[in-house]
């Protein structure tokens, strides 16, 4: 290939692409889209202030408490706030479906909840305007609608053929078509990319985590349009007329973005049922019981504890230890079920997990979920994003449960069974001295491993694009 | 030649594909609402065998002390399912139909979510109206972009131009032709989805098809009007397909996005501080005070007295509980008339956008809509009192558990009954068709 034949075909390309009046409408079309997307994504993201005032308002109310027993403070718990990534303005994933906080005590691990979906009218699922829809759904039909005539066309009205004499090649014809095509819709990208740049340096907080993460996401969209360019080159070599090319691609556009992932989803779910909540709730209860239940005062695993507990110390009633029974056998309860909980919590995440797998596989043979998946992981808000809150709002729950019996058993006297009234209190400053929750989002690193299908997706789409650009140079002909 | 064009049409590859499709599709739809409604029925079914062993156990565990019972007894609340909802699953998913609620504060416990794939639901469901609301217009574009402009195309026009009486009537009558298949079609899929559900043919269900016919209309008269501009295929499959897109995927995001962002419920965060330092703060704050408040919403219970500032007592521990109730009610009620404003301000958008219309309605006729779930919210207060008020005289006057008739106290069902609004659901989908032939009929006698 020549690099001038190239650069003069793409050329030729953006000069016949321009001389429609259609594109300046699309560019048009596509800044409003951005400007409302871009705009609509920063006031979301905003709703952190509302989290991040309550977190505060929560806390403060926490450390505003008296002396108290330490097992009131264990009820009286606290709040973990979801907070929204950075880069959640450009790409909304699953965000909207995913609860935004939860209340923490003792004893109980309570949902997480109010999703912004539970709020909202059936029009949520039509899907939401974000920079990342714009990008993966529209963008491709506009490229479409730009290139599905480039080959097919020259060749309905003969000029192809007259290239072809002049000399060029097959390879530097297709190639050349589709760097215009690509470039046409990088013009159609930019703002995208400069307006995600901007929203991460007005952000103030963002960190060098973020900066990479919105280069990979943005290089992914680049790869994304490579192969959208490729793949409209193909489909118009390939075709009779320019109508069966457009028909061809608006029918792929259907079938990948609209019935594909919907499809998959209800295929994945089929096959991966979930427990209802009743299910899953009474399986935790049932095992708790059976392993040890410290509310029943008969209960053997628990009077086994006390009775060797109370051999140690050689003493004939807890009343007579030299610590505080009560919040020793909490820890010990909480332990067990803190521990039988995470194992069902984790097979029903496993089992969320199987059920995605089918879109998550479905990516080698669709690019726009391959995109989709990267780009919401990317942009922190995919399924082991949440799950990564899910499990630090347990962990802090846990820590404060057990710091609440720690104290207990170091403070409160052994005769103590009451934690009523402002008699048997621990001081104050205890509470304030327990950090606040804070959550800490997961590196680039671990996130991108969770999407390794759709990285391979991505490289096997280009390396297919390529491959069936490199047959159509041989096989296409000028008829 | 009604006859000839109908055969014309079902040889071509467009209509097989087409038809294939959608009848691959609607088979799925079916049975995706077929495994919605067996699990909403395994719910409802486990919820009334765990009631009663629920309170078995707990009464073998604490049965001499009733208000440490009740401290863990829970009573259930069900949303009955409409068959119809295996049509429709709009937002059913994602909203619990279940409200299993201690007499504790109801704030804390009500909003509970259920358990479900977020990735799912973003997704959202392949039920049967997604086919209608999204795939049937699909289908009506490529059966009729080119109705006019393949037979230009092909040089065959010229012929029709010769040997029909006249054209409009060749072209009405392909259109026809088109229109009854695909209205056979998802006729079809309504009568066999109804038969595998076991829905049975009412007045909503007649609604529910005529909703979706007149949404079909719709896309025909808009089709109608587009041909009638008598452009060439790839213009027609454009535009078209571009309608399309802004009227089921751009303008309900746009919708939605402008109804989240002008009214964002911040309020739901601040409901659940409230109740819980309602409730909380109470135990370091002086008994009288806080039965006194109780005392101020339930005067019928005031004779019962105050007890001794030392010391535990369950009477002033439920007036504590409700007072949780009582200090997040304002922000709790303004978190349900903004969620309510949000609903109206969608359906008024709908009334000029058919496929959002059509969705709302449809929802609104299998009871899967938002609405539907607040009316369930709202129940579970009245609910969650009722019980309450059983059981207060009862933990003020130290009853045993042998008092109560817990025979009472089986799963309860919500259920709402005959919210059809024939006019308000259909009438702008008759205004939108006769909107679109009016264009084409001005088209035609331009021409």
């Amino acid at each position: 290939m020549r690099k001038e034949i190239l650069f003069l075909i793409a050329k030729q390309f953006w000069a016949s692409a321009f001389k429609s009046k259609a594109i300046y409408f699309l560019l048009g079309l596509m800044v409003l889209l951005l400007l409302y997307a871009a705009y609509g994504g920063i006031q979301y993201h905003d709703q952190n202030h509302f989290r991040e005032n309550h977190q505060q308002m929560a806390r403060e109310s926490w450390e505003a408490n008296p002396d108290k027993h330490p097992h009131r403070m264990a009820h009286f718990g606290t709040f973990a706030f979801r907070m929204k990534h950075p880069l959640s303005t450009f790409d909304f994933g699953i965000e909207s479906f995913t609860g935004n906080v939860v209340f923490l005590e003792a004893h109980k691990q309570n949902m997480v909840n109010f999703s912004e979906a539970s709020f909202s009218t059936s029009l949520i699922r039509f899907g939401e305007l974000s920079m990342a829809m714009v990008l993966q759904t529209i963008l491709p039909l506009i490229i479409f609608f730009i290139g599905y005539t480039a080959v097919v066309a020259d060749r309905e009205n003969g000029t192809l053929k007259i290239l072809l004499i002049q000399g060029a090649t097959w390879k530097e014809i297709l190639y050349g078509k589709a760097i215009g095509l690509f470039s046409i819709s990088s013009l159609f990208y930019l703002p995208f990319a400069l307006i995600m740049v901007l929203i991460l340096i007005t952000d103030g907080h963002s960190t060098s985590d973020d900066w990479i993460r919105l280069f990979i996401v943005l290089l992914t969209y680049l790869l994304y349009l490579a192969i959208l360019a490729m793949l409209t080159m193909i489909v118009s070599v390939s075709s009779q007329s320019s109508k069966n090319a457009l028909v061809k691609l608006l029918g792929l556009w259907l079938l990948f973005v609209v019935v594909l992932p919907r499809a998959s989803q209800a295929v994945g779910s089929y096959f991966h049922p979930t427990p209802t909540k009743l299910e899953f709730k009474g399986a935790i209860e049932e095992e708790v019981i059976q392993f040890g239940d410290s509310h029943d005062p008969n209960d053997p695993y628990f009077t086994a504890i006390r009775d060797s507990v109370l051999k140690v110390h050689n003493v004939q009633s807890i009343d007579s230890l030299p610590f505080n029974y009560g919040g020793f056998q909490m820890s010990v309860g909480e332990k067990i079920s803190a521990e039988i909980y995470k194992s069902h919590h984790g097979e029903l995440l496993n089992q969320y997990r199987k059920q995605n797998q089918w879109t998550k596989l479905l990516a080698l043979v669709n690019p726009y979920l391959g995109v989709k998946n990267l780009s919401m992981t990317l942009c922190g808000t995919d399924l082991e994003s949440y799950v990564g809150f899910q499990h630090q709002a347990e962990d802090y729950r846990y820590n404060l449960a057990q710091t609440m019996n720690e104290l207990q058993v170091k403070y409160i006297k052994a005769n103590v069974s009451s934690s009523e009234g402002a008699v048997n209190v621990v001081d104050s400053k205890e509470w304030e001295s327990f950090p606040n929750f804070s959550y800490e989002y997961p590196t680039v690193g671990p996130a991108l491993q969770n999407e390794l299908i759709a990285i391979v997706s991505i490289a096997c789409w280009m390396l297919f694009s390529v491959g069936m650009m490199n047959y159509w140079s041989n096989k296409a002909s000028a008829l | 030649m009604y006859r000839l064009l109908f055969r014309q049409f079902v040889r071509t590859k467009t209509c097989q594909i087409g038809l294939a499709l959608v009848l691959l599709l609607g088979g799925i739809s079916i049975i995706t609402g077929k495994q919605f409604l067996i699990n909403q029925a395994k719910i409802a079914d486990q919820v009334v065998e765990k009631q009663l062993t629920h309170i078995e156990r707990n009464i073998d565990l604490h049965g001499d002390d009733l208000p440490l019972l009740l401290y863990y007894l829970k009573f259930t609340l069900v949303h009955a399912t409409h068959p119809l909802s295996g049509f429709s699953i709009g937002q059913r998913d994602l909203n619990p139909s279940v409200q299993s609620v201690t007499i504790l504060t109801l704030e804390g416990q009500k909003y509970d979510t259920d358990l479900v794939n977020p990735t799912k639901l973003l997704y959202g469901n392949l039920d049967l109206s997604f086919i209608i609301v999204y795939v049937f217009p699909l289908l009506i574009i490529a059966f009729t972009y080119n109705l006019f402009s393949e037979e230009e195309e092909s040089g065959t026009w010229k012929l029709v131009n010769v040997m029909a009486k006249s054209t409009l009537a060749f072209l009405v009558a392909k259109l026809s032709v088109r229109f009854v298949l695909l209205a056979l079609v998802m006729i079809l899929l309504l009568v066999v989805g109804a038969l595998v559900l076991g829905i049975s043919f009412d007045g909503a269900l007649l609604l529910f098809v005529m909703t979706s016919l007149l949404y079909l209309t719709f896309w025909f008269a808009l089709c109608f009007w587009l041909i009638c501009l008598k452009r060439n295929s790839n213009f027609n499959a454009l535009a078209l397909l571009s309608i399309w897109l802004v009227l089921v995927v751009l303008l309900p995001a746009f919708i939605n996005s402008y109804i989240t962002t002008k009214h964002p419920v911040p309020e739901a965060l601040s409901t659940m501080i409230k109740q819980r330092d309602g409730t909380h703060k109470k135990w370091d704050s002086n008994k009288k005070e806080t039965l006194e408040a109780f005392y101020k919403d339930y005067p019928q219970f005031a004779s019962f007295g105050f007890p001794p500032e030392k010391g535990f007592d369950w009477g002033w521990y439920y007036a504590m509980q409700h007072l949780g109730d009582v200090e997040s009610r304002e922000d709790s009620q303004a978190m349900q008339q903004k969620i309510r404003l949000r609903e109206e301000m969608s359906k008024q958008w709908a009334q000029v956008i058919p496929s959002m219309h059509t969705q709302l309605a449809l929802n609104n006729i299998a009871g899967t809509g938002l609405l539907d779930h607040m009316d369930f919210l709202s129940h579970t207060n009245e609910f969650h009192e009722q019980t309450r008020l059983y059981f207060y005289p009862k933990i003020f006057s130290d009853k045993d558990p042998e008092s109560v008739e817990w025979d009472r106290f089986k799963p309860e069902y919500f259920q709402v009954n005959g919210k059809m609004e024939w006019i308000a659901t259909l009438f702008p989908l008759v205004l939108s068709i006769v909107f679109f032939m009016g264009l084409s009929f001005v088209q035609i006698r331009k021409k």
